[in-house]
């Protein structure tokens, strides 16, 4: 069957198709960036922390009183938590991972500020950091109690020995990746750092940064007056856990300031709401575009058919069989659709250049833009498939009667 | 015949009630998807003080790195904040009519009545704040100039602070322990919430104002550091908190009320004579690179906005434009399905105007139905997404207000929309020859 007398019918009713069109030409620019833009925030949010981050929580402590004896507070409370059923380990911090606060610094790889530099998120802590984290420890060993400094002044650097993750010291020492562990580095005054162990893998503080995951552990404590804790417990008992550790805590000292327990779970899901949003939003504006891009196709259609009647039926009446009145219109909604589409992908590569370029978002992954022509061709099929089934079943008699 | 044309619509709806309703979700899911969004955008594009626009300034001068720019992105953004020195040098100037210094510490409050200790984040700032960002005042007012030089030991509590420590009561002339040091309370804000939190935004545009406010100079006897961002690039021999004061870290924030535009040329000028006489005493490095930014401007220069925020509405407004060109389609295919009725009408001799309206009636009573449920749709949508998001993300009342100002912005849109989607299906109709139809009847 040829496509001319299609193409000359569509002529005539030209507004329509026209219509159709335009709306499978947007729905193509819109779905298929929105659903780029989607799976690349869910691949952000699904990236592994590394860290046990289901099963921890975190709260400030500040000690007020004039004479406050700070490092008593802390390896107190330490040892208390440590020895609570269900509790796995905790540690003192000066930051909470993944929470959108943090502090960084600046190392080299030789004295001077020489050689290469990265800067990293860093962490001030015991040595029960490695094991309250959940980090992996790849290489090398943890740093121990006695490496530990307890620091009643503030004190610029950082003890000699340190933890850091794998990818900041790749970034460190590109040579030597095999044989990460006993390297030293540089801080800005020269001042050396052995590195003892290598984590696997960790995230920092930013989960917007792209360096998200070069970070060091350090053992120093203090100087106070306010500290963070941060608890992991056994799956499942988090919620139980936070309740009796805010109790004993209170019970234990009341002169001093307890603040508000969370977890890192909820400091996460934080951190990453914007993209939680915007993934959540185009999520719901891609199904509603494709759901009225359907309807709109199907409601063509189906008007298509019942202003054809006649015609269909003379049709019917001088030989065509049904086969060929759905092929007649499954082909009418074909070439609607081709011509949606390639405007379409004209338009969603234009849309997808100026977001990026506007916006400093990824360009556009053409891997997309052919999944959504082939799926916006399917699509307007299965929304014509119906109104053509029903166009096949008007009988030939109806060339001879009048509406 | 406006009554006449409606009673008409409603018999046509009655004929495919299936058709009109999807014409009539598809107005309404556009508007609803296009409120949500736009919802987040206004309440993040929104000027505080619009009124002061003109009048409020950030300067922002250049004291980073010589070897790199600030913002690689945008290498002529100066640091958004300042340092110590450069804060006190630009406070001495003479010609703002009013002037703020400032930064954000945190401490324990205790005191007030039956108060339990809480580590409170505090804005240590000058007298200026209140009058210059017309801070509501609940009790009592801020504090002169004098009480900034002293320092004396005053203290403006917010409404909520006051209502844990004094139980709501009028405090002023009380006394309340901040950071081990007794402050007499001048001041009880009312309620305050600016949002956008322009006056902080390196620290969070949607953060909680401070709970307590503090002569900044307090800062420097109690040798507080900030408890927001802190940045450093110079390497430097920091010992002690006299150090730190004179490094090259940047903590500090400053504004200026310039009521006139001369006030405006003359304080630029200042900050090009002070960058210069500190280029002579070999700091500021890099190229003069000034600013002089209003709210706005301030506003725009750190992306409070969001990319995300923006690039989601002009998403939001192609659906739109998507539902529409659907609903223009299913219009048309409408009409012209009941074309043989306005044949008729024609024929008994109704003019081509008479069922141009009749039909815009129709279009405008579908877009006017869209745009009701998609306000309603757009205000559930919001709630849903702050009871989704509420759980984990604090500053979302001022992030995602409910705003109902955007439910008549929604109408307004659906109805200009349905009409416009309506013109040409109903131009079309009125143009059909009657002969035609009433030929096969």
């Amino acid at each position: 069957m040829g496509l001319r007398p299609i193409l000359s019918s569509l002529m005539r009713n030209g507004a329509g198709a026209l219509l159709v069109a335009i709306q499978i030409a947007l729905t193509l620019a819109i779905v298929v960036n929105a659903v780029f833009v989607t799976s690349e925030r869910i691949t952000k949010m699904g990236r592994p922390s590394g860290i046990d981050d289901q099963n921890m929580f975190a709260l400030p402590v500040t000690g007020f009183e004039k004479n406050f004896d700070f490092f008593a507070m802390v390896r107190a409370d330490m040892a208390m938590l440590r020895d609570m059923p269900g509790v796995v380990d905790a540690m003192p911090s000066n930051h909470i991972p993944l929470s959108g606060g943090g502090s960084s610094t600046q190392f080299y790889s030789l004295p001077d500020k020489k050689g290469e530099k990265s800067p990293v998120a860093y962490y001030v802590t015991d040595e029960h950091a490695v094991n309250t984290l959940g980090v992996k420890l790849a290489d090398g060993k943890n740093f121990g109690a006695t490496d530990v400094e307890y620091r009643p002044k503030d004190v610029q650097g950082f003890p000699g020995t340190a933890v850091v993750t794998r990818a900041f010291a790749e970034v460190m020492f590109p040579k030597d990746k095999d044989n990460l562990v006993g390297k030293t580095m540089y801080d800005d005054q020269s001042k050396p750092i052995v590195i003892a162990g290598i984590i696997e893998q960790m995230h920092g503080a930013w989960v917007g940064w792209d360096k998200l995951d070069r970070v060091m552990l350090s053992p120093v404590v203090g100087p106070g007056p306010g500290i963070r804790y941060i608890v992991r417990t056994e799956p499942g008992k988090l919620d139980a856990v936070m309740a009796e550790v805010e109790a004993a805590l209170r019970k234990r000292d009341p002169n001093r300031v307890v603040g508000k327990l969370r977890t890192v779970k909820n400091y996460k899901q934080s951190s990453y709401a914007s993209d939680s949003l915007t993934a959540v939003t185009l999520s719901v504006v891609t199904g509603l575009v494709l759901v009225f891009s359907a309807l709109g196709i199907f409601g063509l259609a189906t008007f298509n058919v019942n202003t054809r009647t006649r015609q269909i039926g003379t049709r019917r009446a001088v030989g065509a069989r049904r086969r060929d009145i759905v092929s007649y219109f499954m082909a009418e909604n074909w070439l609607i659709t081709t011509l949606g589409v390639v405007v379409g992908c004209g338009l969603a590569l234009a849309v997808g250049f100026w977001l990026s370029n506007q916006f400093a978002l990824p360009r556009l992954n053409l891997y997309f833009l052919v999944g959504g022509v082939a799926g916006l061709w399917a699509l307007g099929q299965l929304a014509a498939w119906q109104p053509a089934l029903r166009a096949a079943k008007v009988s030939p008699a109806m060339a001879t009667r009048s509406v | 015949m406006f009554a006449y044309y409606l009673r008409l619509a409603l018999q046509s709806f009655r004929r495919n009630p299936g058709l009109t309703a999807l014409m009539v979700m598809a107005i309404a899911l556009g508007i609803s998807v296009c409120m949500v969004t736009l919802t987040s955008y206004r309440a993040a594009a929104r000027i505080p003080l619009p009124h002061k626009n003109e009048m409020l300034y950030a300067p922002n001068v250049d004291s980073w790195d010589p070897a790199q720019a600030y913002d690689k992105d945008n290498a002529t953004y100066a640091p958004d904040l300042q340092t110590y020195r450069d804060a006190r040098g630009l406070y001495a100037s003479t010609i703002p009519d009013r002037k703020i210094i400032m930064y954000k510490a945190g401490g324990v409050l205790s005191g007030g009545n039956n108060m339990a200790p809480e580590y409170v984040a505090a804005r240590m700032t000058t007298g200026d704040f209140f009058p210059m960002f017309e801070t509501p005042f609940l009790y009592g007012g801020g504090w002169n100039a004098k009480a900034d030089e002293g320092p004396e030991p005053v203290i403006v509590l917010s409404k909520e602070t006051n209502e844990k420590a004094f139980g709501g009561a009028n405090s002023v002339g009380k006394t309340v322990t901040w950071h081990d040091r007794e402050f007499r309370v001048v001041g009880v804000l009312n309620d305050w919430e600016p949002a956008p939190k322009f006056y902080d935004v390196s620290n969070g545009s949607f953060d909680d104002p401070e709970k307590v406010y503090v002569p900044v100079t307090w800062g420097q006897i109690m040798e507080l550091g900030s408890d927001g961002n802190t940045n450093c690039w110079k390497t430097e021999d920091i010992n002690s908190y006299q150090d730190f004061l004179n490094s090259e870290c940047i903590w500090w924030e400053s504004w200026v009320e310039l009521r006139t535009p001369a006030k405006v040329a003359a304080y630029r000028k200042f900050l090009d004579d002070y960058v210069i006489e500190q280029k002579s005493k070999g700091r500021f490095q890099r190229p003069l690179n000034n600013h002089l930014y209003t709210i706005e401007g301030w506003m725009q220069r750190n992306n409070v906005v969001g990319t995300d925020n923006k690039a989601m509405l002009i998403m939001a407004f192609a659906f739109l434009a998507v539902c529409l060109v659907n609903t223009v389609g299913l219009l048309l295919a409408k009409f012209l399905n009941a074309a043989p009725v306005a044949g008729v009408r024609r024929a008994l001799g109704a003019s081509r105007r008479d069922i141009f309206w009749q039909h815009l009636t129709e279009s405008g009573v579908i877009a006017v139905a869209g745009g009701i449920i998609g306000g309603v749709l757009g205000i559930g949508g919001v709630w849903a997404l702050r009871a989704w998001y509420g759980r984990f993300v604090q500053d979302l009342e001022r992030a995602l207000p409910v705003d109902y100002s955007t439910l008549g912005i929604a109408v307004a849109i659906s109805l200009a929309a349905g009409i416009i989607a309506g013109l040409y299906p109903a131009w079309r109709i009125g143009r059909a020859a009657p002969a035609s139809y009433l030929k096969v009847q």
